[in-house]
């Protein structure tokens, strides 16, 4: 029989997940929420400092002569631009130009990177590997991960670690250590915020959760589940594969295959780097000929919406978490696009959407009308497609 | 610019160099790289000694007749058909004639005609097939495919339902199951189950013989290798198959292309997967609009190309083309007196036997009953040796080399007592100097084994069967592409209809 797995905090976050929801997530038990309502662990990501337990996260170490010129080969990033100590986001596509998966790419020195993905990706990155001198090895089960999330996290963190991360700047990584523990450092996350992501040795991983957790008692650190992250990350306007995407890999049917472009990540594509890259000749035509779908963020109207809900005699009612399933978009009475994840946001005080739309709805400013259920009724609430992200403070670069 | 050229070919074997001669007589300029210091590929008739001189790999074949038509080549038409023997122990040998076959089987021999009648069929449709270009399956077809595909499609209407229900029945079936439905004698069963496993790494029970026996008939013309005849009066010349090549060679320079030996390919320089040029062994550069390489597909591909140009999917598919040679050559020359008759004598005498030579094979094993296909031109006796896999279990070709020569040796002297005695010098061609002498990856003789997973549209890999790669202006023309395998050139003829 197959049993998930669970993470090398699972001692530490099963403790604390009082209403035992658990989520699966690439093989393992992760905690959904801690708590019976979000909030606090929404807020944490926004105001102080959040914990979150992202070990499943796929990682694989790509070590070799050839480890940059595999990674240029797969990726659409320009890898051989990439400095030892930089992190860069990047998706990957089939020869088609279709996203597989989408990860980050940090170069841990001239010859070694860790890629992160979403699915398993070892039969791809080999079959990229041909001919090449490179070894590709799965690190998921060895390293653990905390994504530390929130404005508060670099006073918590320059608490506990041996240099300071003051000069850290966003999608770079140091070397460092906590307690004497050696860890890796990286300026990134999921959540659009300041946040660091934290890489370890399994055996650390109960020691580095108890030292943030006691270092970080006074700037509110909390334990944080996957379903406040995903409520943060669709304010940063990321998305999230098998929610917001399909991989070209499983996909049925080729329309639910969707390109970088589509996707929003015209600035990952390197059209002008240097040789073959998987995917290179379609992105280029698509590039020339422009892209028929795109994701772009979609707002609610709250005022057309309240109006929906009053025909019935209630107040508007928008779910307490982000909701993955599918809705329609309308144009007129024609369907135009569909939002893949969409949630309210506390923050903004909106109810958000990524939205797929056709051209051109997706242009910024376009009005559209999104589904919604009224009292077991199908709904058309007003809502304008806007830019993403739809929430980027100051600080998450700075 | 001297070094730019419209085409360049690489390898000068017969597709290479009909190729290369339809597009010279169009007026490219042309130049054909040869990476030995004599041309002809695996068509090549060279000595290895004084009076020791043979068709070193391909030992029969003729090019198609259009072809020979379309480029004045002064091959004369081969008029007598040679005997097709099979050696029995007594000395009773079986020709594959009707009088022949009587003394095995009255009612086999009943049945020869019909049986010669439905291959000579099978074979004309295949032919057809091959003539047509593939269209590149699953993508979508072109008009051109659809046009090219509809011809073949009146072309096959004409052959008759029967006779098509017949071939398409046929292609799937193993060589045994084929001749058991005409012949009730072991021995010539055996004989024409042999032919259909000529150059396969495949038992005679194998399912998709059928379509090898099919395939060896039209490139033979029946069972028999047919040997190059002589151009009238050059009579002093060692004939063989060499001359296909020669003559090839002379139309295209006569139409103005150039050729030059001794220039091995080192790689296929390409800019944003569009093939630019080559570079030599010796480092030097050529450069041209198109780029065709009859070598076989995986060396042009993994090792000219090299996979970090290729897309994954198609790296993973090159990779699995199956090439599995297992021929081993050995070439004789006597004094004369060996004692075997003209024509193409085979070792083969039961099905079963066949099968068992194959077998070793399968385990990496050389066999030690083995399947022998013997042609002579005066002095010189070339011997077909199979099973001898490229791949050898716990040893190599290295220590392995003898024990072939000897196998096959003895295996034959035991119908011609007088063939040890007679023999003055010998030359060994095992699967690794097919390799490296002869550039066929792994010993793949055909580019490529010929089974149904690897034919029509799926030939040489799936996606791919009209010549083109995903490298623009790079083609494919050798063997390995649809229509090849075998000494007809319709491979090399085809992809000049693509270049247009």
């Amino acid at each position: 029989m197959f049993n998930l797995k669970t993470t090398p905090f699972h001692e530490r976050t099963s403790a604390l997940c009082q209403p035992q929801n658990w989520r699966k997530w690439a093989g393992y038990f992760v905690v959904g929420s801690y708590e019976h309502v979000l909030d606090r662990e929404y807020w944490a990501i926004r105001n102080a400092a959040a914990l979150i337990d992202v070990s499943p996260l796929i990682k694989y170490i790509i070590k070799g002569k050839d480890a940059a010129n595999l990674l240029h080969r797969v990726t659409t990033r320009d890898i051989h631009k990439m400095k030892v100590g930089q992190v860069a986001y990047t998706g990957w596509c089939d020869e088609e130009g279709k996203m597989i998966d989408d990860g980050t790419v940090s170069r841990l020195d001239e010859t070694t990177f860790r890629l992160t993905a979403a699915e398993p990706n070892l039969r791809w990155l080999s079959m990229n590997a041909v001919g090449m001198e490179v070894e590709i090895t799965e690190v998921t089960d060895e390293v653990a991960a905390l994504s530390f999330q929130g404005p508060n996290t670099r006073k918590v963190l320059n608490k506990v670690t041996e240099s300071p991360v003051d000069e850290l700047k966003y999608f770079r990584l140091m070397k460092n250590k906590i307690k004497g523990i050696e860890v890796t450092i990286s300026r990134t996350g999921y959540t659009g915020d300041l946040g660091y992501e934290i890489w370890m040795d399994n055996k650390d991983a109960l020691k580095i959760w108890d030292t943030l957790m006691e270092a970080g008692a006074d700037y509110g650190i909390t334990p944080v589940g996957i379903l406040a992250m995903d409520m943060a990350r669709v304010e940063a306007g990321l998305f999230m594969l098998d929610v917001d995407y399909t991989s070209a890999t499983h996909a049925w049917i080729e329309p639910q295959k969707s390109s970088p472009f589509e996707l929003g990540l015209d600035w990952t594509v390197a059209l002008d780097k240097q040789g073959y890259f998987v995917g290179r000749r379609a992105l280029e035509k698509e590039k020339r000929e422009g892209s028929v779908w795109k994701m772009v963020g979609l707002e609610v109207d709250w005022v057309g919406m309240e109006k929906l809900f009053k025909q019935v005699g209630l107040p508007p009612q928008i779910p307490g978490m982000a909701v993955r399933g599918s809705l329609p978009i309308l144009s007129g009475n024609v369907q135009v696009g569909y939002a893949s994840t969409s949630t309210w946001s506390p923050l903004l005080k909106k109810y958000i959407a990524l939205a797929h739309l056709q051209k051109p709805y997706f242009e910024v400013g376009t009005d559209v009308r999104m589904e919604i259920t009224v009292e077991h009724h199908r709904q058309h609430a007003p809502a304008k497609v806007v830019k993403l992200p739809f929430y980027e403070p100051e600080w998450k670069k700075k | 610019m001297t070094n730019h050229y419209n085409t360049i070919i690489i390898g000068t074997g017969h597709n290479g160099l009909v190729a290369a001669a339809y597009l010279a007589k169009q007026g490219k300029k042309v130049l054909v790289l040869e990476r030995r210091s004599i041309i002809g590929g695996s068509v090549v008739t060279e000595s290895f000694g004084e009076n020791f001189t043979v068709d070193s790999v391909q030992t029969g074949g003729t090019l198609r007749p259009d072809i020979i038509k379309d480029l004045k080549l002064s091959l004369p038409t081969v008029t007598q058909k040679p005997d097709f023997i099979s050696l029995q122990p007594d000395g009773n040998h079986l020709i594959l004639n009707e009088e022949s076959i009587k003394r095995f089987s009255e009612k086999d021999a009943s049945r020869w005609g019909e049986f010669v009648r439905f291959m000579d069929k099978a074979a004309s449709i295949l032919d057809a097939a091959y003539a047509t270009i593939m269209p590149r399956l699953p993508k979508n077809m072109s008009l051109r495919d659809g046009y090219g595909l509809l011809e073949l499609g009146l072309e096959l209407r004409l052959a008759g339902r029967k006779d098509m229900l017949n071939f398409i029945r046929a292609l799937p079936m193993s060589a045994q199951e084929l001749v058991e439905e005409y012949f009730e004698s072991e021995v010539v069963r055996a004989a024409i189950a042999s032919v259909a496993i000529h150059n396969s790494t495949l038992g005679p029970m194998s399912a998709g013989t059928g379509y090898t026996l099919i395939h060896n008939w039209l490139n033979r013309g029946g069972l028999a290798l047919t040997p190059t005849p002589l151009p009238e009066g050059e009579g002093q010349r060692v004939k063989g198959i060499g001359e296909i090549t020669n003559a090839l060679a002379n139309a295209v320079k006569s139409f103005g292309g150039e050729i030059r030996t001794e220039a091995e390919v080192k790689n296929i320089k390409i800019e944003n997967q569009i093939a630019k040029g080559v570079v030599l062994a010796n480092g030097e550069e050529i450069s041209a609009d198109v780029i065709l390489s009859s070598a076989d597909p995986k060396h042009t591909l993994l090792k000219l190309v090299g996979a970090q140009d290729l897309p994954p999917e198609f790296v993973w598919h090159t990779q699995s083309i199956k090439m599995r040679g297992a021929v081993a050559k050995i070439h004789l020359q006597t004094n004369g007196n060996h004692g075997i008759p003209e024509g193409t004598c085979v070792v083969a005498p039961s099905v079963k036997y066949l099968e068992k030579a194959y077998d070793s094979a399968k385990y990496g094993e050389i066999s030690e009953k083995l399947y022998l296909e013997v042609t002579t031109s005066e002095n010189t006796v070339s011997i077909h040796f199979q099973f001898a896999p490229y791949e050898l279990k716990n040893s190599s070709w290295q220590v392995e080399g003898s024990k072939v020569e000897k196998l096959a040796i003895d295996t034959l002297a035991v119908y011609f007592p007088n063939l040890k005695s007679s023999i003055v010098n010998r030359k060994l061609i095992t699967p690794k100097d097919l390799e490296e002498t002869y550039g066929l990856t792994e010993g793949g003789i055909n580019h490529g084994q010929l089974m149904l997973d690897q034919f029509l549209f799926m030939r040489p890999i799936p996606g791919w069967s009209n010549h083109k790669t995903p490298i623009d202006n790079l083609y494919l023309c050798g063997s390995g592409v649809h229509g090849g395998g075998g000494v007809s050139g319709v491979s090399g003829r085809n992809v000049v209809k693509v270049l247009k």
